[in-house]
């Protein structure tokens, strides 16, 4: 068999020989060439065990809010992510935050790669592609804290554990739709027992269409529209109050049908230099639901409650990003109760991976009276390592 | 026997060669235009070419757009530079892009059948011998700005050829005949343009993102120091004061400004040592001419003999 050496003698050789102007090599500074192309050769592939692990990174987040003049270092997060192929047909990925408040897996999930038909299966548990801002993760808001109205609507980040399928359209412009199905939907979201199984009819259903479209070079949108249905649920009753005799988990005529809406401008010029841009994102949610009163052990009459936000912000330059945001959420039970958040942001991407924001926030709630407070808020968040932008959460 | 195989054959033959010409052209869409340019020159009739950026935009920053997703989902082959220097839009857009022969992934960004790496078998230059991002955070596989080398091309041109032959082996004599008209275009040109460049060796010059390794050892062009801090990182006051004494302590005359990096900075460093600025393209399509791969080669050796004074 012909050594690799050799083979590479061979090829360098008549070059060496037919190169004008350069001194036919001597036969030691051949020699010394073939040593160096042997070690090469038979050197051991640089191999370890972990070769195959995840990419990892970590996201730092930390804050500073003065609210009506009491303020707190908050520890926001310490969010280990993990990726990686699976094998052909499937990659997986864990997102692991400990925060002041613990630590919480927030999304352990797999995704297929490779599905015919434009069709995506992931499943495990995962931020559910409800809305927009929902299935952020929090340090990637463009505000501090949580716009209000996903709070109290979505209860937090739409976290759930669940199986989802996206089919993406096979037209010009963007346009995916995805179904989904979880015990909940709601990282926050305490009105179930996650742990407990359940009928089929207790679970959330979940439907989005999401589009998008380029208008002209500089400018897109993209329009989205989700629902969460859950068709029934279960009320733990506690027997000694209600002096049920019944099992303690009794179906009531119960349900909740969550909608979003949302759209999102973007402008960004391809040949206004570097590092500029405009976003403007509003969305809009609409709670209807029937609940179970404990006390007459009916349903209550259905409520309907709406909330959303809206806001832009401009980057002016490899660094500065000011922007506004305003939210207006109703009380999930009392429409008459609302509360008006308006925030003022100034972000500086330090670099790519380093970013400062300065916030001013003014609430104010209606109900009893008008309620205002104020919360200054210091933002300072890192990216260590692994990092990737994805086209959803982008 | 002969009788009969011979219609046999020609029947054979004539049907395998039928889906060479009968078939829709294959969907290719490359990274940068040059790419593009590049792949549309092999390709001829037998492919339809796009690319995703325009020209105008920093190749580390380009925005995911929706049609992008789209263009992906129908793509049969990707065309890219490579070296992670697409990371920030391409991976992202292949997870989002539903196509099995363009897979995402998280360490090679493109795995599967239609995936086109350009960057193999090149050469490349200033592979770091660790990674930390104290040194700045978009070089990791080393430089991957090896398309400002004009004599990367050949390199850039083979990989294609044998990409499309791969995913298009019937027509795999097409791709090769394409591959030897482009090069029998391209490397006269290259060979012109680097005997032009002569007179810019040793020249000592100053460029704003570490991008011109490949340009420099082309040209002979000294590059000492980039007015970013980092390759990423924008510059900061004290190491903008620094470059000026370093610039004329070594008598440095030539600012080379990538079109997508704000000149305010570049013409106040340019006014204080006295230096001249060449605005070159980093992408075809960035400035007038640059349409083509070897138009960007030509255009912007032209920036820099005239800003170096050596016309
Ligand atoms: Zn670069």
């Amino acid at each position: 068999m012909l050594s690799l050496s050799t083979a590479l003698l061979m090829v360098t050789l008549p070059c060496l020989a037919h190169a004008q102007d350069t001194v036919p090599p001597d036969a030691d500074e051949l020699k010394a060439l073939e040593e160096r192309v042997t070690r090469l050769e038979t050197a051991p592939a640089k191999t370890f065990l972990s070769q195959f692990n995840p990419a990892m990174g970590l996201a730092l987040d930390f804050a500073l809010l003065d609210r009506d003049d009491k303020a707190d270092f908050q520890f926001r997060a310490a969010e280990i992510n993990l990726e990686a192929s699976v094998d052909p047909f499937v990659k997986g990925w864990a997102i692991v935050n400990g925060s002041e408040g613990g630590v919480e897996v927030e999304e352990a999930a797999l995704e297929t790669t490779s599905l015919p038909w434009n069709l995506t299966v992931r499943g495990g548990r995962l931020f559910a592609s409800f809305g927009r801002f929902p299935h952020y993760h929090g340090h990637e808001l463009p505000v501090i804290e949580t716009p209000n109205s996903i709070d109290t609507f979505v209860n937090g980040e739409s976290r759930g554990e669940g199986l989802e399928v996206s089919y993406l359209f096979p037209t010009d412009f963007y346009l995916s739709a995805t179904a989904g199905v979880f015990d909940q939907i709601g990282a926050e979201n305490d009105r179930l027992d996650i742990a407990v199984a359940r009928p089929f009819e207790d679970f959330t259903y979940l439907g989005r269409l999401n589009a998008g479209a380029d208008l002209g070079d500089d400018h897109s949108l993209e329009l989205g529209i989700s629902e969460a249905w859950t068709p029934k649920r279960t009320m733990v009753e506690d027997a000694t109050v209600t002096g049920s005799p019944f099992a303690t988990a009794t179906r009531k005529g119960t349900w909740r049908a969550l909608t979003g809406l949302d759209l999102t401008y973007r402008y960004h010029p391809s040949s206004g230099g570097l590092y500029k841009g405009v976003v403007w994102g509003t969305e809009v949610f609409v709670n209807n639901e029937q609940r179970f009163d404990p006390a007459t052990r009916l349903p209550t009459d259905r409520v309907r409650a709406f909330s959303g936000y809206s806001y832009a912000w401009i980057k002016l330059g490899r660094r500065w990003r000011p922007g506004l945001m305003g939210d207006l959420t109703e009380d999930l039970d009392s429409a008459r109760k609302l509360t008006k958040t308006y925030t003022a942001f100034l972000s500086c991407d330090v670099t790519e991976y380093q970013r400062l924001r300065l916030s001013f926030s003014r609430r104010e709630d209606n109900v009893p009276g008008t309620l205002v407070s104020n919360t200054i808020g210091l933002q300072w968040t890192g990216v260590l390592g692994y990092h990737v932008h994805g086209f959803r959460d982008r | 026997m002969k009788k009969l195989a011979s219609p046999f054959v020609a029947a054979v033959l004539l049907l395998s060669s039928l889906p060479a010409w009968a078939a829709k052209p294959l969907l290719i869409v490359a990274t940068v235009p040059e790419l593009a340019d590049i792949a549309a020159r092999i390709g001829g009739e037998r492919v339809r070419v796009e690319s995703l950026a325009k020209g105008k935009e920093d190749i580390h920053q380009v925005v995911m757009r929706p049609s992008f997703v789209a263009k992906l989902n129908k793509a049969d082959a990707a065309v890219y530079l490579g070296l992670s220097i697409e990371d920030s839009f391409l991976t992202g857009l292949l997870a989002a892009s539903a196509n099995p022969a363009l897979r995402s992934d998280p360490i090679m960004q493109c795995s599967g059948p239609g995936c086109i790496d350009c960057s193999q078998g090149m050469s490349v230059l200033e592979r770091p011998e660790t990674l930390n991002r104290a040194e700045g955070d978009i070089h990791p596989q080393g430089n991957p700005h090896y398309n400002l080398d004009p004599e990367s091309g050949a390199r850039i041109a083979r990989n294609i050829a044998s990409g499309l032959s791969r995913i298009d082996p019937a027509n795999a004599a097409l791709y090769e005949k394409g591959l030897k008209e482009y090069l029998s275009e391209l490397e006269p040109k290259v060979r012109e343009l680097k005997a032009r460049a002569a007179p810019l060796k040793g020249v000592k010059a100053v460029s704003y993102h570490k991008d011109v390794a490949y340009l420099g050892r082309f040209t002979g062009l000294d590059f000492i120091a980039t007015v970013e801090l980092k390759p990423g990182v924008a510059p900061t006051p004290t190491h903008l004061a620094s470059l000026v004494a370093v610039m004329k302590e070594q008598g440095v005359r030539l600012i080379v400004r990538e079109q997508q990096y704000e000149a305010k900075t570049v013409d106040w460093l340019a006014e204080r040592t006295g230096a001249k600025v060449a605005v070159i393209g980093t992408m075809s399509g960035s400035l007038p001419g640059t349409r083509t791969y070897l138009g960007l080669c030509e255009a912007n050796l032209k920036a820099l003999l005239a800003a170096a004074g050596k016309e």
